[in-house]
């Protein structure tokens, strides 16, 4: 389905619950409420055509930000889906009854971001080993923070520029 | 009376780190229990504290096989936040290696696939005709894995004039051997009976479990990022998407096969467009001049031979990736074996999950629990390759051969 035609139709039945920006000629992304997340990505599978590709998870300050991709392939565009989960307690529903194949992929966001998906048929950790802390969550910001200071001490001054992205002296990248 | 085999966490014979519970009534399988993840390695927090430039080589070893894919799609990733189009020379020297990289790896699964049913020469043979090629990626890139070819901008380095003989030669080689496999393949009843109508996953449980790759097109379900978002010079180039109708094992290696003769012909094109292009002038034929990576967010795909691969990328304009999302075709495609495992048998059950084509590693274990008596096996990876194998030779006797 061509670009302007998946626009108006998700703005259509969405209005002002979706914002949507064209950041290039094969790139479209949405911002979606979360209480519409469940119904655009299932729109979008069923109703649109798209196919399901992956999805996302980035920590902020405040929540996550969790995207999925729709490739629509005969057109060669992707859109991707976003909401943003707030925090202390970040929660969505999951796509997975609607989409099997989104079913590791929100395990892997839960257990590196710690957002619970609801209706998810089998929340467990699907990457890390059982040995590991179950309040760990390695992706959150203040867990990173946390790795990159116990960095900077067992390894000493260079490896604090390392970690604060500049190549180490002498070295060249 | 139902059993539980759990087999893992290592994979029973591609050695993937993997874990299966089968759980088995008598030979046959009635459902599966996945977990993957046991050598993650942290690839994606590491890259976040990583500058834009070694970020290629540290996406190379998410996977020895796949170690042009990666770094392929993540530098269209960062092209497609900075919205540029690389130097034509480029273009071609990154479809040769990607396609190259193609062949090589078809190749060694289709060996492995022979090893597995007990037909040891095919393996021989696919390693055989796989070291020509390897000579070719080591005389273009410098090495015979990883090669460091990809570079934000365009590659690294020019592919020698003098090579495009030596490449058209083994790829002349190459297509004969091929097409004999091929028919091996096709024409060998045993083959037939053996992987035939086994781990049947069809074209509407690929859409809804995202199925990627020959997984997918085994089964008619026609997605190849080379011709659907087409990067680079794919878009001018002549090739076919290959598909098959049963998305059964046999499929799954027909596919590939096949894929074979369309990956040498897009290689045969790369080498005379760039024939026509003459020697080159300068680096700016190699790379752009890439300045600072400004904030934004951006998509890479690249269609690897496992399947499509995806790099995401967002930048806060410093000099590395605020996140770095990777995700690698088995991730979807392993998720398949929850529906084409159930119904068949243990020792067909090695193979599907072999078929998907998954990585590897070096070990591998399998235990098998009786849950009445709670009494334990360990099976061997060779166990295992033998029990498959006698299977073959049970369905040879029945055929008479």
């Amino acid at each position: 389905m061509e670009k302007e035609e998946v626009k108006k139709r998700i703005a259509e039945k969405f209005g002002d619950k979706v914002q949507i920006a064209e950041r290039s000629e094969k790139r479209v992304y949405i911002y979606a409420e979360n209480e519409v997340w469940v119904d655009l990505a299932s729109f979008l599978f069923n109703d649109l055509d798209a196919r399901f590709d992956t999805g996302v998870g980035i920590d902020d300050r405040d929540g996550v930000e969790v995207m999925f991709f729709f490739p629509f392939d005969r057109e060669g565009y992707y859109v991707t889906v976003k909401t943003f989960a707030k925090k202390p307690y970040p929660e969505l529903d999951s796509i997975s009854p609607v989409i099997i194949g989104a079913k590791w992929i929100e395990q892997e966001i839960f257990e590196m971001y710690e957002v619970n998906f609801r209706n998810h048929p089998d929340l467990r950790p699907v990457l890390r080993s059982d040995t590991r802390p179950a309040d760990f969550y390695p992706h959150k910001r203040e867990n990173k923070c946390k790795l990159e200071m116990s960095r900077v001490k067992l390894d000493g001054k260079e490896r604090t520029d390392e970690v604060a992205g500049r190549p180490l002296k002498g070295q060249n990248p | 009376m139902v059993k539980k085999i759990p087999i893992g966490p290592f994979h029973p014979i591609l050695e993937e780190p993997e874990f299966f519970e089968l759980h088995v009534d008598g030979e046959n399988v009635i459902d599966i229990d996945m977990t993957i993840g046991w050598s993650h390695r942290g690839i994606e927090i590491l890259s976040e504290s990583k500058t834009w430039d070694q970020v290629p080589f540290l996406v190379e070893r998410v996977c020895g096989i796949c170690s042009c894919s990666h770094p392929y799609a993540y530098v269209k990733a960062v092209e497609d936040l900075l919205q540029v189009e690389v130097p034509k020379r480029a273009q071609y020297i990154r479809i040769i290696t990607a396609e190259l990289e193609r062949l090589h790896s078809h190749l060694l699964w289709t060996g492995l696939a022979g090893h597995f049913i007990g037909y040891n020469t095919v393996f021989m043979w696919c390693w055989k005709y796989r070291e020509p090629l390897l000579d070719i990626l080591e005389a273009v890139t410098g090495n015979r894995n990883h090669y460091a070819m990809m570079r934000i901008g365009g590659v690294r380095r020019d592919v020698p004039p003098e090579e495009y003989g030596n490449i058209r030669k083994m790829l002349d080689k190459l297509w004969e051997k091929n097409d004999m496999l091929t028919k091996a393949i096709i024409d060998d009843p045993v083959i037939h009976a053996r992987l035939k109508t086994v781990g049947i996953f069809n074209k509407d449980q690929c859409r809804l479990y995202g199925a990627l790759g020959p997984t997918a097109r085994a089964a008619g379900y026609d997605v190849d990022a080379r011709r659907d978002h087409p990067i680079d010079a794919y878009g001018d180039l002549d090739f076919d998407v290959i598909l098959c109708e049963n998305g059964d094992v046999f499929d799954k290696a027909v596919v590939r096969q096949l894929e074979n003769f369309e990956a040498i012909k897009i290689i045969r094109q790369c080498i005379d467009r760039l024939e026509e292009m003459g020697p080159m002038k300068d680096d700016s034929e190699l790379c752009l001049e890439i300045g600072e990576i400004p904030p934004g967010e951006g998509i890479g795909v690249y269609e690897a031979p496992r399947g499509e691969v995806l790099h995401y990328i967002r930048s806060n304009g410093k000099n590395m990736p605020m996140r770095h999302k990777i995700r690698a075709p088995s991730f979807n495609n392993i998720l398949t074996n929850e529906a084409s495992v159930p119904g068949n048998t243990v020792a067909a059950a090695g193979l599907i999950t072999a078929a998907v084509d998954p990585c590897y590693s070096c070990t591998e274990r399998v235990g098998r629990v009786d849950v009445n008596t709670g009494e334990r096996y360990v099976l061997s990876e060779g166990d295992l390759i033998r029990l498959s194998a006698e299977k073959t030779e049970e369905i040879r006797r029945q055929l008479g051969m």
